[in-house]
């Protein structure tokens, strides 16, 4: 282990008072050594020093300098000089008594949360679903409907590609349709078990949902109230689907359009309730602070926030029914394949660009 | 500047321009302000009886409610013209009770906002949208009259 006193040099040599350099040395000093605080101080006072005169480092006065009349002034200097290191000195132990304190504090709860991630993870429970490095609800109290949901879907996604899997193997395998069919059912349902999830969610925390905080940064760009724009999906998936018939065509562009419809129709009431929210908050004078009856009216509004996000599932459930009903079966194979692989890929965009080389600052 | 248009007195069809059909009254205004006001209408059931079956289309809805918002942006992005009765939250018992009477024929409780289409309870919004997505709706708005062409 190294001394003290070579790391002192170390950063003697570097002739700046570096705070990093200092932490590294009182952080190993503090794991081996029970001496810390003397040692440490030595070494802020010796490197605050650095730039004073040799015998000033002890703070201690040399009797000698006071029968010099010349030396008066000198002395006065060196005295003033020694009072305002140990000031500087006194008030670096502080600060860094402050620091070392929080640090503590902050090294228990990060052992606390790995021994919480420890147990959880013994008990075969999946943690983090699809949640980039960014995501760590800062939401203060624990939400056990969404910590649930979180970990549903944490399943649901590893259920899901296994399905994903299926699908390609069973498309390049060239299987019956009778068993295409079991696969193209199992696919839907696991959809529609996702939008039950979110349902019971959605009662937990509307705003987790209407934020889909759920989903990586990429599919959360394409966010459209708690989920994705079904008309935006058809317009993608439909090439995939070719070769269809005419009058499939013609459906599936119909659909298209009735889901533009029905989202106009939802984001048009969305908007509306946006206006009446921001008029109820701000009703009355604003000046004068808020009163309990503009957040009472404001409460109210917000519950009609859960009806726009059960009503926009509800519209993307029923496009997924829809394009089960014109579709073949080894279309709709391939549909839900592609659907899969293009969230996928969304997916591990959202990884490439979270682990990006960074610009230097 | 738009008229005030009184109910009962209005001549069908209206105007048949491409893609804009006014087959059905409306009880609002240009600027959405109700012209009857519910209390006038309340008292005589007979009124909303025949409100419902003279409207190809007739929502009703909470006043302010942004579900009654989409019903109706909805059917106006079709190209219908709903007549929109705006419920009080004070009226809200009456109106379910009476509605429920003149349902004709679905079964189930009355929510806001309930759609009527060609006299009858066609459903809530779940319905509307579900319908519409199958792309079963505009042939049931064809049928009641509420759409040409």
């Amino acid at each position: 282990m190294n001394s003290p006193s070579a790391q002192f040099v170390t950063s003697r040599r570097i002739g700046v008072y570096d705070p990093i350099h200092q932490i590294g040395m009182w952080g190993e000093n503090f794991k081996s050594n029970s001496n810390l605080n003397a040692s440490a101080s030595l070494i802020v006072e010796d490197v605050k020093l650095d730039s004073q005169s040799q015998d000033a480092s002890h703070g201690t006065e040399g009797p000698s300098n006071q029968y010099d009349q010349e030396a008066t002034k000198p002395t006065d200097k060196v005295q003033r000089r020694l009072a305002q290191n140990r000031e500087a000195a006194r008030k670096s132990r502080l600060r860094k008594k402050a620091y070392v304190q929080q640090l503590e504090t902050s090294r228990l709860k990060l052992i606390q949360l790995e021994q919480e991630l420890e147990r959880a993870r013994q008990q075969g429970l999946y943690i983090g679903g699809g949640l980039d490095a960014g995501h760590l609800g800062f939401s203060g109290t624990v939400n056990s409907g969404i910590t649930t949901f979180e970990m549903e879907y944490g399943h649901w996604m590893e259920e899901q590609n296994r399905q994903i899997c299926d699908l390609r193997n069973a498309l390049n395998a060239h299987i019956t349709d009778i068993e295409l069919r079991m696969l193209v059912e199992s696919g839907m349902n696991h959809y529609f078990e996702l939008f039950r999830m979110k349902a019971t969610a959605t009662k937990a925390d509307v705003f987790y949902m209407m934020s889909g905080m759920w989903k990586t940064s990429a599919e959360r760009f394409f966010l459209w109230i708690g989920g994705v724009r079904p008309s935006q999906l058809l317009k993608v998936l439909g090439p995939q689907l070719n070769p269809m018939t005419k009058q499939q065509s013609l459906d599936v562009l119909n659909l298209e359009h009735s889901c533009q419809q029905a989202e106009d129709a939802l984001s048009q009431g969305m908007e509306r309730l946006q206006q009446t929210l921001a008029d109820t908050v701000a009703a009355g004078q604003l000046s004068e602070g808020s009163c309990n009856r503009q957040m009472t009216n404001a409460m109210e509004k917000l519950e009609a926030l859960r009806t726009f996000v059960g009503q926009a599932d509800h519209v993307r459930k029923e496009t997924l029914q829809q394009m089960l009903h014109i579709l073949t079966i080894r279309q709709a194979a391939r549909g839900l394949l592609a659907l899969g692989e293009y969230f996928q890929r969304l997916r591990a965009l959202s990884s490439l660009w979270a682990t990006r080389p960074r610009e230097p600052a | 500047m738009q008229q005030a248009i009184p109910y009962k007195s209005w001549p069908l069809p209206l105007h048949t321009n491409t893609g804009h059909t006014q087959q059905s009254f409306t009880l609002l205004n240009d600027t959405n302000q109700s012209l009857v006001s519910p209390k006038a209408v309340l008292k005589p059931t007979e009124d909303m009886l025949s409100m419902v079956s003279e409207s190809a289309v007739i929502v009703f809805a909470r006043r302010g409610c942004c579900m009654g918002h989409v019903v109706r942006r909805l059917l106006l992005g079709l190209g219908v013209n709903p007549a929109l009765y705006e419920v009080d939250e004070k009226d809200e018992g009456a109106v379910i009770k009476e509605l429920e009477l003149i349902r004709n024929g679905k079964d189930g409780k009355v929510q806001f906002p309930a759609v009527f289409i060609g006299g009858s309870l066609f459903g809530g919004l779940d319905r509307v949208m579900a319908t519409h997505i199958s792309g079963d709706l505009i042939p049931i708005l064809k049928d009641a009259g509420a759409l040409w062409l």
